[in-house]
């Protein structure tokens, strides 16, 4: 098979995966877009960050 | 001689960081457990499989949550922490009493995970291993000794069938 032709067929393959991943992170997105108008209303998930110490001292918020 | 011997040496521990992290595991895990001290740790994970099918693009997707899990022998007691892979932060845990759970075993097929009913509807399904190398997914530590010590314990004293 002439060079042209496997390159012209790589080229295809290679446009159908990036075609193919964008669309499913396009649709992800607007799906968890649409979760989140469902779950608007929940409280958040109770989170507990590092102790300063243990994190070098870094300042860190507590979101609860 | 040299680039072979290393080639089949495989991947290198960094200890120092698996020590780090051992230590902000004992951290988190003490900070909301109580008399988290009594319990020792490991990391494990849990991988939740769905199917998804938009229209030319279907497949499956696996969710990765990590875990800090502590377990004592002596109140035959798994007490399991929600973390993330950075060690940032972690979730309120979750206690799994031997007395309580409906059932608890060693699943080998199709992957080798520690599984827990507390009750009828729900269950967990902790991974484990000695080292994972993977930092976006999993916690960066070494832990053969506590694995293999988690294994015995989980086997020998908690497995409910």
């Amino acid at each position: 098979m002439p060079l042209e032709k496997i390159l012209a067929c790589l080229l295809v393959l290679v446009v159908i995966v990036a075609v193919g991943n964008l669309w499913f992170h396009l649709v992800e997105s607007l799906l968890e877009k649409v979760k989140g108008l469902f779950t608007r209303g929940k409280s958040p998930v109770s989170w507990h960050t590092l102790p300063p110490e243990e994190s070098g001292g870094e300042d860190r918020s507590e979101r609860d | 001689m040299g680039l072979f011997s290393k080639l089949f040496k495989g991947p290198e521990i960094d200890q120092a960081k698996s020590d780090a992290n051992a230590k902000k595991m004992r951290a988190l895990f003490d900070q909301v457990v109580e008399n988290g001290a009594n319990y020792r740790l490991i990391f494990g994970y849990t991988e939740d499989v769905a199917r998804f099918n938009y229209g030319f693009v279907h497949g499956s997707k696996t969710k990765i949550g990590n875990l800090i899990v502590g377990w004592n022998e002596a109140s035959q007691t798994i007490v399991v922490v929600p973390t993330v892979p950075d060690l940032s932060g972690c979730g309120d845990p979750t206690y799994y009493r031997r007395a309580e759970i409906l059932k608890a075993y060693r699943n080998k097929y199709p992957t080798d995970a520690f599984i827990i009913y507390p009750d009828k509807r729900s269950y967990i399904g902790i991974n484990a291993y000695d080292w994972l190398e993977d930092e976006s997914l999993y916690v960066y530590v070494s832990q053969e000794a506590e694995l293999a010590a988690f294994t015995e314990f989980f086997l020998n004293c908690f497995t409910k069938k």
